[in-house]
């Protein structure tokens, strides 16, 4: 099954067709997720107007880790079958996970300025984000450290896996860590139970940004594709000159 | 010969043939020692001599002190034997090479700790690490240890034949070893506050024996893929 998906030719006809359909639905669920955000929801009763962050935070928050996730599976796929299209895949997801990790970030701070009156507290689940964007990292730089790319994207495929084998271990240790040292927890998203009106955005918005993210994903494969052809080209036209 | 007595003898020259290249000048043993008591002097310094607030910071001086001391080390350890050709010889022998990692991770955790056991009472002075603590805190700087040298065989296979590998490691070293860090500071907390520290001391050995399985063979991934280049 994976393999009729993996040819590159197949998945260059079928995305042609899917993306512009891709885009559409992104831009549909951006806009009216964006309209119910930040106009038609209730201001929440104790954060006012700056509850309206959470429909950036929380959707960037879930697919940087589902992205993560997505991109330790295309790399056992490829070190598994040994399909260059899966290393083109990972390798485009990493950058884009990492810039959803560090909107997170940066959409945290900007929400805990006015709500616990600093720019960073150290709590388990910044903690634990802090951790997911330095494994992105850590992915991106080795995969760039080596003369050959086909080694260095060998070896962050290796790594993309030792992280996910040892993400939820940090997550659960850094709970632990802080559970130790204040009992009570700070962040408590709209409570328990959150609000219908609330909840429509959240999820229009967690669809705008996965459709848009899968967007730039195709876009990305797409361009390393060419990337590749084109070195390709150029080592034959360098031959043929030799001979 | 049967086959298990072979494997065994196997074992145990390759810890003494750790121990002779590592041990063979005493240089490296006095450098961890004084990198880490270094360190603790940088943070001591940093803190200010206040009794007060070292007795809260002691504990997690001593554990970064001890990370950031064994890191440095990590990166020649694979990469002297991927120079000198010994990994090449070792996958072309019949030997699985996942055993053959698995030994030269424990050899080099009796490396490190080692002259870590020796400088282990210089600290307690240092710090004024409190007595019912040292126990403790000898039992968790052993299965630390060991976890932190089984990651940093991975570590070490990763940035085999990188350019920067020694700025790479800390980097990818670092997150990976956070839940040693946690669970070994839990241990001492759980006893100045008098409570019982079997908790973080059972999740410390879990996680180590997690990476006791799977180390090995990631590792011997790692060096496949680097010696086939």
């Amino acid at each position: 099954m994976f393999d009729w998906l993996a040819n590159p030719n197949r998945f260059n006809r079928i995305t042609r067709k899917l993306q512009p359909f891709i885009l559409f639905i992104a831009i549909i669920t951006l806009i009216s997720g964006l309209y119910f955000g930040l106009y038609d929801s209730p201001k929440d009763y104790q954060q006012g107007d700056a509850v309206r962050i959470m429909y950036v935070h929380v959707p960037s928050a879930w697919l940087a880790s589902f992205l993560y996730f997505s991109l330790a599976i295309s790399c056992v796929f490829y070190l598994v079958w040994k399909h260059p299209l899966a290393d083109l895949v990972s390798s485009s997801i990493a950058p884009i996970g990492a810039l959803f990790s560090a909107l997170t970030l940066i959409t945290g701070s900007l929400w805990g300025k006015p709500m616990w009156g600093t720019w960073w507290v150290w709590d388990a689940r910044l903690t634990s984000m802090l951790v997911l964007f330095f494994f992105y990292l850590g992915y991106i730089l080795l995969s760039n450290a080596f003369e050959r790319k086909i080694d260095g994207s060998k070896t962050a495929s290796v790594l993309a896996i030792v992280g996910l084998i040892n993400l939820p271990i940090v997550k659960f240790s850094v709970d632990w860590w802080n559970t130790l040292h204040q009992p009570a927890s700070i962040i408590k998203i709209g409570g328990p139970s959150i609000d219908d009106k609330m909840l429509l955005p959240l999820i229009l918005m967690f669809f705008a940004l996965s459709f848009f993210s899968l967007y730039l994903i195709i876009l990305n494969v797409k361009t390393k594709m060419i990337e590749k052809k084109c070195e390709a080209l150029l080592l034959k036209s360098n031959l043929e000159e030799i001979s | 010969m049967p086959l298990e007595s072979n494997l065994i003898q196997i074992f145990f020259s390759h810890i003494k043939r750790e121990f002779l290249i590592n041990f063979r000048s005493l240089i490296d043993v006095i450098s961890i020692i004084s990198f880490m008591i270094l360190i603790v002097t940088l943070f001591v310094l940093g803190i200010g001599p206040f009794e007060e607030k070292l007795k809260f910071v002691s504990n997690a001086i001593f554990w970064i002190g001890l990370i950031l001391a064994i890191i440095p080390s990590l990166e020649k350890t694979l990469q002297r034997d991927y120079d000198d050709g010994w990994l090449d010889q070792t996958i072309t022998s019949p030997l699985p090479l996942e055993f053959i990692l698995l030994s030269k991770s424990i050899a080099y955790w009796l490396i490190i700790i080692v002259p870590l056991l020796i400088s282990f009472p210089f600290f307690v002075i240092l710090l004024n690490i409190s007595f019912k603590l040292i126990p403790w805190l000898f039992i968790s700087i052993i299965i630390g240890g060991l976890s932190i040298s089984l990651i940093g065989i991975i570590g070490s296979a990763l940035t085999l034949g990188a350019k920067r590998g020694n700025i790479l490691l800390p980097i990818l070293i670092i997150p990976l070893i956070i839940p040693i860090l946690v669970f070994g500071i839990g241990i001492s907390e759980t006893i100045t506050i008098n409570e019982s520290p079997k908790g973080n001391l059972f999740l410390l050995i879990g996680f180590t024996l997690i990476y006791l399985v799977i180390s090995p063979f990631i590792s011997a991934l790692l060096i496949r893929i680097a010696v086939s280049r």
